[in-house]
């Protein structure tokens, strides 16, 4: 079996699952997410569909937004604000990379099962989508560092990403332009809350935020 | 010229964050009497959108369009009065990201485009966050990160939902716009097993925004936590735009011949929110939260009336017209009454018969109204709900419906005669004077609501039968 170019570059962004289900310092895990949104953007412009310059050039600045511009903000947000850099799991390293591969598996069976036509050529597509999906809830559940749970939300995008740009042509800009509203839009305002967060209880820590309850 | 309708808010909610304090406070009231003007307008003469492949005016759209409009006029003029008793630091952040969420909210009846919509809900929640936070507090903080990252990623959801649904157009061959409205013209022929996966994306997705159990957590403390005008239209309104997105994936279901998969799924949803407003209401010791816990149970309702279909579908969306008047006036006068005792907990207040007489008219007509009692509008609409259930041979899902009302309508009772006749501290004073424009809109809500229920004009019936017949509604 020939692995085509998508799949090669979709193999890595697999791998980054497991590197950010195994971080323990928030400067590592901000690196592998940016790793990620610079592999993610470049996907469309492998898989093959008709492409006008506009939409390269929309690309290109997807790259920047996901690759430069979102995790530089979020390490420059640490560094002002942040002293403690673990991720404090809720889950141990150890087993969260147990959960990831048990996840890769899984995704790769259930995708499998789906035979969706216009992807079938590339055999990783589907899979990783959805090992990027779980694993960005995964790390929103069991990571107790906000800026980590920002990370997973980050992660969760980068999979509907993937889905949203590869499965349809249709509309395939305006679902671009969506997410990357969204992404920037709502990483804004998540960072300016946890600079809050750090200055009300002088730590990011989620455990602190438990006094609502019912 | 449809777009002018959210683009006017838009424009001015941005300037009016650098408008000295008392500036501010008159654009809000005059965007909000402009606002109700082009859509009274826009309702009138219902025209053609300019981008007509991403807004249009839907039946729908138009209903929720004026209860917003009518709602934020009445509430701006309330937060005016709120905004000279308190004392909020940053009062601009608060007018303006008020007048950016009508524009947002407006932005989410009138999109047509399936992408527009979720683009229109998420920008709704980015311009309520301010508004949660404006205390400065850390409950507040925590109620404000919860919201955001629960409905940032309910809202993921919604678009991975969208994204199957163009998925099931291409598995399909169908060559349409990406539009709810042609999109249900041709949704025979798109693939249902991702129309119905598409679906359930979509349920969860919006469903987390709308309160539907069990995504419903962030909801409690976003409601309780914000200043009450923001409370009301967060409760009042923004839980609408976001059953809006589940109206119009329904209606595309519909078209499909899928409305018993996604009828199911929507009385499951429904029911469960109603059951967790029944278990979480009876315990509450706080009065906005308990607000906020029967606003979960009205999303519940009408997740379930809408689910059941045919006169049911009729009752939920009048119970969605209703709720609306009614618990955006509670949440008013709930302000009233944390201005008056200053304090957030059921124990610390009482005796608001004699304290406060013109917030308890407001306050108990309102607990009556949102009870489902007559002569309000809710009444009628549960009452279309039950009877549409059993006609379809929903029988437990109306026993457990009916249930929970029974133990919602108690947990509520017991706490509101608390509040309002328990004198058991007579040493508590109370630091606000009822002014006219703190009562009145509340009065004017109820009245409204009333009226309603004896006279429908013709156009509001038409266009709520217009807007159900696409779900398989009306009153037949």
């Amino acid at each position: 079996m020939i692995l085509h170019p998508v799949d090669t570059i979709l193999s890595l962004v697999l791998l980054s699952v497991l590197f950010t289900f195994g971080a323990s310092r928030l400067p590592g895990l901000i690196k592998v997410i940016a790793f990620q949104g610079v592999v993610v953007s470049m996907v469309p412009l492998f898989i093959g569909h008709d492409m006008a310059a506009g939409g390269v050039v929309f690309t290109l600045a997807t790259l920047c937004i996901r690759g430069i511009i979102i995790p530089m903000s979020i390490y420059f947000a640490i560094k002002k604000v942040a002293i403690k850099r673990e991720v404090e799991p809720i889950v141990g390293f150890h087993a969260s990379i147990l959960c990831g591969l048990g996840l890769i598996v899984a995704a790769t069976y259930t995708s499998r099962q789906l035979n969706i036509p216009s992807i079938s050529d590339f055999t990783l597509l589907f899979p990783t989508a959805i090992a990027l999906l779980v694993a960005g809830m995964f790390l929103l559940i069991a990571r107790r560092n906000a800026i980590a749970m920002v990370l997973g939300y980050i992660m969760m995008e980068n999979g509907i990403y993937l889905v949203g740009t590869t499965i349809s042509v249709r509309a395939r800009h305006i679902v671009e332009f969506g997410i990357l509203l969204d992404v920037l839009a709502g990483v804004m305002i998540m960072a300016i809350i946890l600079q809050n967060i750090k200055r009300t209880f002088d730590d990011v820590d989620t455990a602190n935020l438990r006094n609502l309850k019912e | 010229m449809v777009e002018i309708v959210f683009l006017t808010p838009f424009i001015i909610g941005i300037i009016a964050f650098f408008l000295p304090k008392a500036v501010a406070r008159q654009v809000l009231v005059g965007t909000g009497a402009i606002h109700l003007c082009l859509s009274l307008l826009l309702w009138k003469n219902r025209p053609e959108a300019i981008f007509k492949s991403y807004f249009a005016v839907t039946p729908e759209g138009l209903l929720s369009l004026l209860v917003i409009s009518l709602l934020f006029f009445l509430i701006s003029i309330y937060t005016v009065a709120y905004l000279e008793e308190s004392d909020l630091q940053h009062e601009n952040i608060f007018t303006g990201s008020m007048i950016l969420f009508l524009s947002t909210m407006t932005m989410v009846t009138l999109s047509d485009h399936i992408m527009v919509m979720w683009i229109a809900i998420e920008a709704t929640t980015l311009a309520s966050a301010p508004l949660i936070y404006t205390h400065r507090s850390a409950a507040s903080l925590e109620a404000t990160w919860k919201y955001v990252l629960i409905c940032s990623v309910g809202i993921a959801m919604a678009l991975l939902g969208s994204v199957l649904i163009t998925l099931s157009m291409d598995i399909g061959h169908v060559d349409a716009p990406l539009s709810f409205s042609a999109l249900t013209q041709v949704a025979k022929t798109m693939d249902p097993m991702w129309l119905k996966a598409g679906f359930v994306f979509i349920l969860v997705g919006y469903g987390t925004k709308m309160g539907l159990a069990p995504m419903h957590t962030w909801l409690p403390d976003a409601h309780s936590e914000a200043p009450s005008p923001a409370s009301a239209l967060l409760s009042g309104v923004l839980l609408n735009c976001a059953y809006l997105g589940i109206f119009k994936t329904n209606k595309i279901m519909h078209a499909a011949g899928l409305n018993d998969f996604s009828g199911t799924i929507l009385i499951a949803f429904g029911l469960m929110s109603i059951l967790a407003a029944a278990t979480f209401i009876l315990k509450q010791n706080e009065y906005k939260r308990m607000l906020a816990y029967s606003s979960i149970e009205n999303m519940g309702i009408i997740a379930v009336g809408t689910g059941i279909g045919g006169i049911a579908a009729y009752g939920a969306m009048i119970c969605m017209i209703h709720h609306s008047l009614i618990k955006s006036s509670l949440f008013l006068s709930s302000g009233n009454i944390l201005l008056g005792y200053g304090d957030r907990f059921i124990k610390n207040t009482g005796n608001m018969v004699t304290r406060m007489p013109k917030t308890f008219v407001a306050f108990f007509a309102g607990f009556a109204g949102i009870s489902g009692f007559p002569p309000f509008g809710i009444f009628i609409g549960e009452l279309f709900i039950i009877v549409g259930a059993f006609k379809t041979g929903h029988y437990i899902a109306a026993g457990i419906f009916i249930l929970s009302l029974c133990v919602i309508f108690a947990g509520f009772a017991n706490q509101v005669m608390k509040i309002s006749f328990d004198d058991s501290d007579p040493d508590i004073t109370i630091a606000l004077k009822e002014k006219a424009s703190m009562v009145w809109p509340q009065y004017i809500l109820l009245l409204t609501s009333l009226i309603l229920c004896f006279y429908m004009p013709d156009t509001l019936y038409q266009t709520i039968i217009d807007a159900v017949t696409a779900i398989g509604g009306g009153l037949k």
